[in-house]
């Protein structure tokens, strides 16, 4: 994620309001308000601000985002990153100092549909007729 | 059939044009030659030229000159030639030559390629680039598509052709603006500051791709294209739909 290479970007204290939306990559030095969209990389730097989501391939958070981050493959937290908002991703890093506020829902991974009482009067019935750990190794006693 | 409109403040001395000529009549490209004068600009020459139906129009000079011929041949089926005198570093990698001698010989070849040009809203086209004329930092807006861009800014340039830089499509823009930096330092930060003034400078840089903007400055300042004035703020500017057909030398890209 190089900086040099982004299509747009957005130097310190550049202010951008509105939607930013790039097939490119995008980096970000200064404050946006508003959507960041890309098919390839986001850079936050750590003199940015960013309010509002931002969505790409691979994203990388050394700045300040408030708002949902998500990205097709990767997210990455420095330890001068700060998210107030869910991180969506395959793949999620975040180094010791970083700050996260909010859920991380990992993509691709199964999710857990949830249980009904149903299925909760099952589980009782299914742990009471489980044998507790060490049973069989009494039994084979 | 080659129609070719000189700026005579751009020649060096009268011999320089007579040595140009006598080379283009060498090769067997002489045609007919006209000069910018205080009554007859270098857009009206064009237009006499692609109404005598001349199927070559070339700008000999410098990159205003060149501008104004491209303002009236943008979207023809002629095409333009250059023979850079004096002219911007920038419209000598376009077409891929360091001096008239070689230009003479791209003409010669005649490899037309079609490029869009950039376009203000009082409808002057710039082959390469347009800047910003500020004189002290100045507030800026620059309206795209879908978002809003504000900045005090030192520099700004809107890049049409940039021959290392290869955009996804031709017909965007590359705007880069330099701000200055607001936070108020102390001495140590000074200090270290100096060390990492590269650093400063790079994140102070920023660069936008649109097709097209609108730019809004507190004051009225000046837009200029290869050193003249093209048009002032408030304005559009945009990359055209209609494209000049432009010969380059053989090594330019398609």
């Amino acid at each position: 994620m190089e900086a040099q290479q982004a299509d747009t970007i957005i130097g310190v204290d550049v202010s951008v309001k509105g939607n930013l939306k790039n097939k490119g990559s995008i980096q970000i030095n200064g404050n946006v308000e508003g959507e960041i969209k890309s098919d390839e990389n986001v850079t936050i730097g750590s003199s940015a601000s960013v309010k509002g989501p931002v969505m790409a391939k691979n994203i990388l958070v050394s700045g300040k985002v408030d708002g949902v981050v998500e990205a097709t493959e990767k997210v990455e937290l420095d330890p001068t990153g700060a998210v107030s908002g869910d991180i969506k991703t395959k793949t999620l890093i975040i180094r010791e100092g970083a700050i996260f506020n909010g859920n991380s829902i990992m993509a691709g991974a199964k999710e857990t549909p949830g249980k009904t009482e149903k299925d909760e009067l099952k589980d009782e019935v299914i742990a009471e007729s489980t044998p507790k750990a060490g049973f069989w190794d009494k039994n084979k006693k | 059939m080659y129609y070719y409109i000189f700026d005579p403040k751009k020649c060096k001395k009268k011999t320089q044009v007579e040595a140009i000529k006598d080379q283009l009549a060498h090769i067997g490209i002489s045609g007919e030659f006209t000069y910018v004068t205080g009554v007859q600009s270098a857009s009206e020459l064009a237009e006499i030229g692609l109404r005598k139906k001349y199927s070559t129009i070339v700008a000999v000079g410098s990159d205003d000159i060149i501008n104004q011929v491209a303002d009236k041949m943008v979207g023809k089926p002629e095409a333009m030639g250059i023979i850079p005198l004096e002219a911007s570093a920038e419209i000598e990698n376009v077409i891929g030559v360091r001096n008239p001698r070689d230009a003479i010989d791209v003409l010669r070849f005649r490899r037309i390629k079609e490029i869009n040009l950039g376009m203000t809203g009082n409808r002057r086209h710039f082959i390469t680039s347009a800047e910003l004329e500020l004189k002290k930092s100045t507030e800026i807006t620059i309206e795209f598509k879908g978002y809003l861009v504000q900045a005090k800014v030192s520099k700004m340039t809107i890049s049409n052709i940039e021959p290392n830089v290869k955009k996804p499509k031709p017909e965007y823009l590359d705007v880069t603006i330099q701000s200055d930096i607001q936070h108020e330092n102390g001495i140590l930060e000074k200090i270290s500051g100096l060390f990492t003034l590269n650093k400063i400078l790079e994140k102070n840089i920023s660069t936008f791709r649109a097709r097209s903007m609108r730019i809004f400055t507190n004051k009225s300042v000046f837009i200029t294209s290869g050193g003249s004035v093209i048009s002032k703020t408030p304005q559009y500017i945009e990359s055209t739909d209609e494209k000049l057909r432009l010969i380059v030398g053989k090594h330019i890209e398609d």
